[in-house]
C-alpha cells in the first residue's frame, strides 16, 4: 500500500485532484494553491509512512473535526467572486452579481451560512439519514445506528461493549453494504453535509475493525432511534402484531380502511356532529323573523301616510277650495285615531273622485 | 390594506426620474444626508443597488443598514417603496 503513496508534494496538481476525488474528498476551490491540495491529499489519504492506522486514528478523527471548515470553505475573503459565488450556490444560496457594493452582503452572507452549518450539521446528519435510513434494511440498523451516532457528535462517547461483542463479527461484512446505502443517502442531503460525513465514515472502517469498544457513539438527539432500532430487534415485524388479522401481502404494502364520511355517497349519519355555528346573516334573519309583527304593523302606517299624502295632493289640486277646506278640517280632525281617519279618508275620496270626473 | 405613508404613496404614483433619495419611504433627512455621502444621491441610485441585490429583502436590508444605519422599520419601509415601485414600472 505504501507503494501507491508518493509523497504528496511531488505529485501534481492534477494527479492531487484526482486523487481527492477517488477518495470522495471535497475538492477545495479551483484556484486554490497547490499546498491546499497537498494539505488535502495528507490528511484523508493518509502519509506514505502511515503503515499502523491504529496509532494514527484518532489523530485523524480529530485532525478531521478541526480541520472541517478549512477544508470546507477557506475564508470568504479571500475568495474570488466566483468561488464565492460557488460556495453560496453549494449552500443553497442564488447569489446575484457579485460586484464592489454587493461582495461585502455576499461574503457576510457566507460566513453566516458556514456557522449555522457547523452548528447545525451535526444534527442535520443525524436527521437527514435519520428519516431515510428508518425505511431500509433492519438488519443493519444497529450498525447504521453506531455509524450515524458517531457521524452526528463526536464529542460524546459512550461505551457499549456489548453490542459491540456482538455486533463485531457481523460488522464487518456488512460494512460495505451499510456504507454503500449511507453514500446514496447522504447524496440526498446537503453537499455540506456529505463531505463532511463521508470523511468521516472513510475513518469509521478503521475504527471498528481494529478496535471492538470505546468509539462507539450516542448522540443526545437519537436515543430515541436507538430505542426504536432495539425494539426492532427482538420484535421483528410490529406490524403483524398490532394487526394480526391481515394477510400478507407480497410487495409487503398494508393498507387499513379508513372511517367512512360522515353522510357521504348514501353512508347513514353515524355519528352527530354538534350544532354548526351560527353565521351573522342567519342570526340577523332570525331577528327579523321575530319582529315580523312589527314590521307588518310599520307598514301599514307607512300605507296609511301615503294615502294620507295622495288625499292632500288630490286637495290641493282641487280648485274648488269649499269641499277642499272642509276636506283638510275633516282630515286633521281624524287624525287622532288611524282607524278613524283610514275611514274619513275613504268616504272623502269617493265624493272628491266622483266630483272630479 | 397595509398602511402605507404618504410619502410611499407618492413615490409609488409615478417614475422616480430625478427624485432625491430622500423621497424614498423610510429616508429622511439623517439616512438620506448618510446615503448621498456614500454616493447614493438619487433615488434611482439606491434602486440600482436595489436591483443588483436582485430585489432580496434580506440582502438589502442588511445593505440599508450597513450603509445608513436604518432601524428595521425604516429598512422594511423602504424595501416595499422599492419593490412596488418595481412592481408598478418596471
Amino acid at each position: 500500500m505504501s507503494q501507491f503513496v508518493e509523497n504528496p508534494a511531488h505529485l501534481s496538481k492534477f494527479r492531487l485532484k484526482s486523487d481527492l476525488v477517488a477518495h470522495d474528498v471535497a475538492l477545495p476551490p479551483s484556484k486554490s494553491k497547490k499546498e491546499v491540495y497537498v494539505g488535502l491529499h495528507l490528511q484523508h489519504i493518509g502519509q506514505k509512512n502511515a503503515v499502523d492506522f491504529s496509532s494514527d486514528e484518532e489523530d485523524q478523527v480529530q485532525d478531521v473535526s478541526d480541520k472541517e471548515e478549512d477544508t470546507e470553505m477557506p475564508d470568504p475573503s479571500g475568495l474570488t467572486d466566483d468561488d464565492l459565488k460557488a460556495a453560496l450556490l453549494e449552500l443553497g444560496v442564488k447569489a446575484g452579481p457579485i460586484v464592489a457594493s454587493t461582495r461585502a452582503l455576499y461574503e457576510k452572507k457566507l460566513r453566516k451560512l458556514l456557522q449555522s452549518n457547523g452548528h447545525g450539521c451535526l444534527n442535520g446528519v443525524e436527521k437527514g439519514v435519520l428519516y431515510s435510513d428508518s425505511e431500509e434494511e433492519e438488519e443493519n440498523g444497529e450498525e447504521e445506528d453506531k455509524e450515524l451516532g458517531s457521524e452526528g457528535e463526536k464529542e460524546e462517547t459512550v461505551k457499549q461493549s456489548d453490542q459491540a461483542q456482538q455486533g463485531s463479527s457481523q460488522m464487518e461484512s456488512r460494512r460495505s453494504l451499510s456504507t454503500s446505502s449511507d453514500t446514496e443517502i447522504e447524496l440526498n442531503g446537503s453537499n455540506v453535509q456529505k463531505h463532511w460525513s463521508r470523511s468521516n465514515r472513510l475513518d469509521m472502517p478503521i475504527v471498528d475493525t481494529m478496535k471492538n469498544q470505546s468509539l462507539y457513539y450516542t448522540p443526545k438527539a437519537s436515543p430515541y432511534k436507538w430505542k426504536m432500532k432495539l425494539t426492532q430487534e427482538p420484535v421483528k415485524d410490529t406490524f403483524k402484531d398490532m394487526f394480526p388479522n391481515t394477510d400478507a401481502t407480497t410487495t409487503g404494502i398494508y393498507a387499513t380502511r379508513r372511517r367512512p364520511i360522515k353522510g357521504a355517497a348514501g353512508r347513514p349519519v353515524q355519528y352527530a356532529y354538534p350544532d354548526t355555528p351560527v353565521s351573522p346573516t342567519t342570526l340577523e334573519k332570525r331577528e327579523v323573523e321575530r319582529r315580523l309583527v312589527p314590521i307588518q304593523i310599520q307598514i301599514l302606517v307607512f300605507l296609511i301616510v301615503m294615502c294620507l299624502l295622495y288625499l292632500i295632493y288630490v286637495c290641493v289640486e282641487d280648485n274648488s277650495f269649499g269641499p277642499s277646506v272642509a276636506l283638510l278640517d275633516s282630515l286633521y280632525q281624524g287624525s287622532d285615531s288611524e282607524e278613524g281617519l283610514l275611514l274619513q279618508a275613504e268616504t272623502q275620496d269617493v265624493p272628491a273622485l266622483s266630483g272630479q270626473e | 390594506m397595509s398602511s402605507t405613508s404618504q410619502k410611499h404613496r407618492d413615490f409609488v404614483a409615478e417614475p422616480m426620474g430625478e427624485k432625491p433619495v430622500m423621497a424614498l419611504a423610510g429616508i429622511g433627512e439623517v439616512l438620506g444626508k448618510r446615503l448621498e455621502e456614500k454616493g447614493f444621491d438619487k433615488a434611482y441610485v439606491v434602486l440600482g443597488q436595489f436591483l443588483v441585490l436582485k430585489k432580496d429583502e434580506e440582502l438589502f436590508r442588511d445593505w440599508l443598514k450597513d450603509t445608513c444605519g436604518a432601524n428595521v422599520k425604516q429598512q422594511g419601509d423602504c424595501y416595499g417603496c422599492l419593490k412596488e415601485w418595481c412592481d408598478a414600472f418596471l
